[in-house]
């Protein structure tokens, strides 16, 4: 190929122009294959629509009946299998703030809802109403979880890195019966964040 | 002894035909070996590495039979192995320590054969399939012990996925297609990576990585599988703690294949940096050594920089695996005092090892030099007599071996019977060193036997009796033993050697043992069937030296013996 000489005027051999279609003939039979992909993350964390935040004993959240400066299990998303409801990725903590935090207002802004898993090494947190208190803490190593916004302000969690240090959440809101409701998430640092992971607070 | 290798029945021309059948097959490609003597191991720690693989892949199968990859149920399955299954304990406990000693082997391997300069002749696509087999084969072992799912397991899966998010704009992406979701997933998914998905990787690339020329020795073989078990037995692996959320873990480190990356990760920088980057940095430039060697020459001695980054890496390795297992005993220090590793201190180590290394590496090379040049000017020390044992004693110690293999079966059976389960499998280790002896002794006895019977010597009729004491007393007792090889007229012959013909014999059977080993050196131990060959064309060269050629061919074999 080095010996015939380089196309004038924008013309393309016979030879090569054979070559284009045929490559371009594989990367066509290929393509389809891309999205298959899609075989490997597991789509039940990926829930399309919202759904009523449920208790362990199946009660749906709402806000006039929950109490406040108080904090629930909840796993989200549910499935059918006892076991993986097991799962530490899908427990998360459903707090409603204390009263000087807006907890005592009747709308999903009382309410916060972060994954359980501990940012540091994957332990469950959970939150602590005491008095002077009031806050999410690790009982591993001892990290100390903001419920406002999530973010780790002490402990191994907070040493860690962004996006390292600050929990991912659900958003949440309520109806018009005051049932709290869980928006579809997106499981992106920037978004909802990662479990296990973190997220971006600044987003 | 003639008669039965002549005779053949059905098996053996069974065997035959198959043997003829497998020259149409990919394997008249290689050249398998087994070594007819004592050869270094250093050569084949490729082929025992891979014959550790083997062990595991028995294993291994097995335990799937038991195994439960479900979050609920793993651990709790791992125990029924280890507690219920009858000899699941012995299985286990193979597979594991046989998973260390393949890391190690595989280390050692590669260290072997950077320092020997070996990658060079042509062999950069060994190299290159070589590091990245040793990548998989401690990722396989790093699935492995995640899938227990033990406390240290998820310490050990957090770690790895919070690596692999941390990877820049896909990590997140990553970490969900390869590992899934939550723990469900991640123990199902390390359970495929561990049983199917890496060793069918290891095994396409062992493919590309086999050398033409392989040693299989079985005693150094049947010696190492013992060696596993024995292991084994002392050192029975435990369950650990089944993880539970809710319960803070114990302190635990990784095992001591990554206590190197996990030291990096204790600084508690960047998690990118420390546990992603710089171990990506390390193999690389594994991966480019053969091609920024630029030396003529292979040792170590005639390559100055290439040793000297082998000795730096080694000594970071070392320090940075210890440093990972390190944990301040001092109980009274916050958690996160003891874990966390100063970053500043422990760079400028790394950093200092660099000239220390250097600096041991010229040393050495010096002093092995001015050995080298001593040991020209100064003359020959004799060579180290071997031992030499008589067909009637050979007899007995294969009795006396067999012996205490029965004796250890039965032990072996009593501890099972008892619930000693590390005991019985500690005895089996030795079963097994018991069996590499038996097996060289055989080998020793066969060589011996192969040897051609002495020249019959006119005896002498001045002095008969006396023979007076030669000058060097070694050489000259193991040239009167080998007048007695197995297939041997009585031992007398040897009395009616004479004074002179004795110093001659010895002296020549010294000078060919030297050629010997040079020639051995020159060869290397890799290529035993090379140096087998150098032996058995001595052999021919005189008439004389067929006296000697036995003794010097058993020379190397005194120190298993």
């Amino acid at each position: 190929m080095a010996q015939t000489p380089p196309a004038i005027g924008g013309r393309v051999s016979r030879r090569d122009f054979l070559k284009l279609m045929a490559a371009a003939g594989t990367v066509m039979t290929f393509a389809p294959f891309v999205d298959w992909g899609k075989f490997l993350p597991n789509p039940a964390s990926n829930e399309g629509q919202r759904v009523k935040a449920e208790l362990a004993d199946g009660t749906v959240v709402n806000v006039n009946t929950f109490p406040v400066n108080h904090s629930e299990v909840i796993i989200y998303p549910k499935s059918e299998d006892a076991t993986l409801n097991q799962e530490a990725f899908r427990t998360w903590q459903l707090i409603r703030l204390p009263p000087e935090l807006g907890g005592d207002k009747n709308d999903a802004s009382a309410f916060r809802a972060f994954s359980m898993v501990c940012l540091h090494l994957w332990c469950l947190w959970k939150y602590w109403p005491e008095e002077g208190r009031k806050r999410g803490e690790c009982p591993c190593h001892g990290s100390m979880y903001d419920p406002t916004n999530g973010q780790a302000f002490a402990g191994p969690a907070a040493l860690q890195g962004p996006p390292s240090n600050v929990l991912p959440y659900l958003g949440l809101e309520a109806d018009s019966n005051g049932d709290i409701l869980i928006l579809p998430p997106t499981w992106d640092p920037n978004a909802n964040g990662i479990v296990g992971y973190g997220r971006y607070l600044n987003v | 002894m003639g008669a039965t290798l002549t005779y053949e029945n059905s098996f053996v021309r069974f065997t035959r035909w198959v043997y003829a059948g497998v020259e149409r097959t990919i394997f008249m490609g290689m050249k398998f070996t087994f070594p007819g003597r004592f050869v270094s191991p250093l050569g084949f720690l490729g082929m025992l590495t891979f014959v550790i693989f083997i062990i595991l892949g028995i294993t291994g199968a097995l335990l799937m039979l038991w195994y439960e990859p479900i979050l609920d149920r793993a651990w709790h399955s791992v125990e029924n192995i280890n507690d219920t299954i009858p000899y699941g304990f012995h299985i286990r406990n193979i597979h594991y320590h046989a998973s260390n000693a393949m890391v190690m082997m595989a280390l050692l391997h590669m260290y072997y054969q950077y320092f020997s300069g070996r990658y060079k002749i042509r062999n950069e696509i060994l190299w290159v399939t070589g590091i990245i087999l040793g990548v998989l084969t401690i990722l396989e072992a790093f699935t492995g012990y995640d899938i227990i799912f033990s406390e240290r397991a998820e310490l050990a899966i957090s770690i790895a996925a919070s690596l692999t998010n941390s990877i820049p704009v896909l990590g997140p992406q990553m970490r969900e297609a390869f590992f899934g979701a939550g723990f469900h997933d991640f123990v199902l998914r390390f359970y495929a990576f561990h049983v199917f998905l890496l060793p069918i990787a290891m095994l396409g690339l062992m493919v590309v990585h086999f050398p033409r020329f392989l040693v299989f020795d079985v005693p150094m073989v049947m010696a190492i599988s013992g060696a596993i078990m024995l292991t084994g037995g002392v050192f029975p692996v435990g369950l650990g703690l089944p993880f539970e959320p809710e319960v803070p873990p114990g302190l635990t480190v990784p095992e001591w294949y990554l206590t190197g990356l996990y030291a990096f990760l204790r600084t508690m920088y960047d998690k990118f940096t420390t546990g992603v980057a710089w171990p990506g940095l390390f193999i690389f430039a594994l991966l480019i050594v053969p091609f920024i060697d630029r030396y003529k020459k292979f040792s170590w001695k005639d390559r100055p920089i290439i040793t000297a980054l082998g000795i730096t890496s080694l000594a970071q390795i070392i320090v940075t695996t210890y440093w990972g297992f390190y944990i301040d005993p001092d109980r009274n220090k916050a958690l996160l005092e003891r874990l966390v590793i100063d970053p500043i201190f422990f760079y400028l180590v790394m950093v200092l090892l660099v000239p220390l290394s250097f600096g041991f590496t010229y040393m050495m090379i010096k002093l092995a030099k001015h050995a080298e040049a001593n040991a020209k000017l100064q003359p020959k020390k004799p060579p180290k007599g071997s031992i030499n044992i008589s067909q009637k004693w050979l007899y007995v110690l294969f009795v006396a071996l067999l012996a205490f293999q029965i004796y250890l079966n039965i032990s072996a059976y009593y501890a099972v019977l008892q619930g000693m389960k590390n005991y019985s499998l500690f005895i089996i280790g030795i079963m097994m060193l018991v069996f590499a002896a038996m097996f060289h002794v055989y080998r020793y006895g066969r060589a011996r036997a192969k040897a051609p019977p002495p020249r019959p010597v006119p005896p002498t009729p001045a002095k008969p009796a006396a023979v007076p004491a030669p000058a060097r007393p070694a050489p000259a007792t193991t040239v009167g033993e080998v007048q007695k090889p197995m297939a041997s007229p009585p031992p007398t012959a040897s009395t009616r050697v004479s004074s002179e013909q004795v110093a001659q014999l010895a002296q020549q059977q010294q000078q060919q043992q030297q050629q010997q080993q040079s020639k051995q050196h020159t060869t290397s131990g890799g290529t035993a069937a090379a140096a087998a060959d150098s032996s058995t064309k001595t052999e021919q060269t005189s008439d004389q030296s067929r006296f000697t050629s036995a003794a010097s061919n058993e020379g190397p074999d005194k120190k298993t013996l």
